[in-house]
């Protein structure tokens, strides 16, 4: 079985001719033996009010078991405490989302949903980025999160479960002794990139920090697939791909 | 699925032949203390993920936008070193700058017709508009290799000497004799793959930024899957992760195929290799 700990549905403005309803996503994830999708609503990012947004990745996990809805919460609303304890009475949320850049807010204004999210038992991704800011339409950039900020959030909250999610191989390479130090800081796979880089991740010690993400439909499954199986071994990448999230998602 | 049987497939079903590869001393994580050991490293990774053969440029290990002469002959020496070392598997490609054309071309000379490098790199000196690229080009297809030509649309701005899509279109419209490989898909976009549609005499590398859903089969209608070549961008990209983009491709197998490694052997001039020479 593998776990998805990052894919989404709904519209990107840079997908062309690439489905990306709930059913599609779930059937290009299936083809390559995703049994468990985390999945949240892409179009929050572009939403005034990304809790609106929330509704199609609800009603997917009442339509398929192998759907966990990833609610986003902005913290800039006023609605966010709502949203969250939405989120934690749901029968099957086990992590909620949030994307900085894109609500532009600071991870040193979250501190009291931070606080709210360990109290519900509710891990927090932090997306860093959604694509390389090189490929950004011109009138649309958006900067990635500091990781360093999401390390910080995690020593002021240590009772908290936090991932990284698509940082890229340089920043969790950078990153990677915090990663292995603060026992509840976490890093997704889907956006590592370069020769050998999930392998050398596992070479600094943090390979039971690392979950698997494919961000479809944004980014192709196999190669989610590749960057993880094709240089580990099998007991390595079934951490990855589904121990190490099983563990922390109750999955 | 098995973890075994999901590993089968992400492999190719043949051999494959990498377009785009610098050493790892160029933009490696990798430290390496020599050519040889530089070529075993990159080979080893590289057929992890079902790559037998690949087309390697040195960069220089300083990677400077503006090289001199003499770093271009270092990292032309470099490469030579790792072909010796790996004869079988690395097909040399010699590196230039548009901003020394007569050194350029004598640089050309020594490597394609003196040591038998497979084509000409060009990255990020000059423009592909810049008229010093015209006696190169006209090296290249006096010696009969390809030239393969860096390009990008950055939203973040490109560098003053990089091209752009449209540049290497107007080079292919210059010499309309070359073959051209114009470096990075998902570098250059929908856009990128637009400007090549009426330039025949240009392929289009899958190298280059992320694995978008759906650019290799936006290039494949748009340009046809003869035009598409398989270039990782190793060692800054995975091997694997950019073949993926192919393999996992809703296009045809014979597409893939072609892709993978008969549109290489096409543009290299290798047709009489039909397998895998390990």
């Amino acid at each position: 079985m593998i776990i998805d700990v990052n894919a989404w549905t709904g519209p990107w403005p840079a997908l062309v001719n690439v489905p990306y309803d709930v059913a599609s996503v779930r059937s290009s994830l299936h083809a390559y033996g995703v049994e468990r999708i985390f999945m949240a609503p892409l179009a929050a990012a572009w939403s005034a009010n990304p809790h609106l947004c929330n509704r199609v990745v609800f009603e997917a996990a009442d339509a398929y078991a192998d759907i966990i809805p990833v609610p986003v919460i902005d913290p800039t609303l006023p609605t966010w405490p709502a949203e969250l304890e939405k989120a934690a009475g749901h029968r099957t949320v086990r992590m909620i989302k949030l994307m900085p850049s894109y609500g532009r807010y600071g991870l040193d204004a979250v501190d009291e949903l931070f606080e709210e999210a360990a109290r519900a038992n509710l891990v927090v991704t932090v997306q860093i980025r959604i694509n390389d800011p090189r490929r950004h339409h011109p009138l649309a950039m958006v900067p990635d999160v500091p990781a360093g900020d999401v390390a910080e959030a995690a020593k002021r909250h240590p009772n908290l479960k936090l991932v990284m999610g698509g940082a890229s191989a340089a920043t969790l390479r950078e990153f990677a002794a915090q990663v292995r130090d603060l026992p509840d800081l976490y890093a997704d796979t889907s956006q590592v990139d370069g020769v050998d880089s999930v392998k050398m991740l596992v070479d600094a010690g943090i390979g039971g920090k690392l979950l698997f993400g494919s961000h479809a439909p944004v980014f192709m499954p196999a190669a989610a697939m590749a960057r993880v199986l094709n240089d580990l071994p099998d007991d390595a990448a079934v951490g990855i791909m589904k121990d190490n999230a099983a563990g922390l998602l109750r999955a | 699925m098995t973890i075994t049987s999901l590993r089968q497939k992400l492999l190719p079903d043949g051999p494959v032949l990498d377009i785009h590869v610098h050493p790892l001393n160029c933009f490696g994580s990798y430290g390496v203390s020599s050519p040889v050991e530089d070529a075993e490293r990159l080979i080893a990774t590289a057929c992890r993920s079902g790559v037998t053969r690949m087309c390697v440029f040195s960069l220089h290990e300083t990677t400077p936008y503006e090289p001199t002469p003499d770093q271009c002959r270092f990292a032309n020496n470099y490469v030579l070193r790792m072909r010796d070392a790996q004869p079988d598997a690395i097909l040399p490609f010699c590196y230039v700058t548009p901003a020394f054309p007569d050194e350029a071309v004598a640089e050309i000379e020594r490597c394609v017709g003196g040591q038998s490098m497979a084509g000409v790199k060009l990255w990020v000196a000059r423009r592909a508009t810049d008229l010093g690229l015209d006696p190169i080009m006209e090296a290249a297809v006096s010696l009969d290799v390809p030239v393969l030509q860096h390009a990008w649309l950055k939203s973040t701005g490109n560098l003053p000497g990089e091209s752009t899509p449209y540049d290497v279109a107007d080079l292919a419209r210059r010499h309309p004799r070359a073959r051209i490989i114009m470096a990075h898909l998902n570098g250059v976009g929908h856009r990128g793959i637009e400007a090549l549609a009426d330039v025949s005499n240009v392929v289009v590398d899958t190298s280059g930024g992320d694995p978008e859903s759906g650019m290799v089969e936006a290039a494949v209608n748009r340009l046809g899957a003869h035009r598409v070549v398989y270039g990782s961008d190793a060692p800054i990209r995975h091997f694997g992760v950019t073949m993926n983009k192919v393999l996992g491709a809703e296009i045809a197998d014979a597409d893939k195929r072609a892709i993978l490694w008969d549109n290489a052997l096409r543009i290299l001039n290798l047709r009489g290799e039909t397998g895998d020479p390990s």
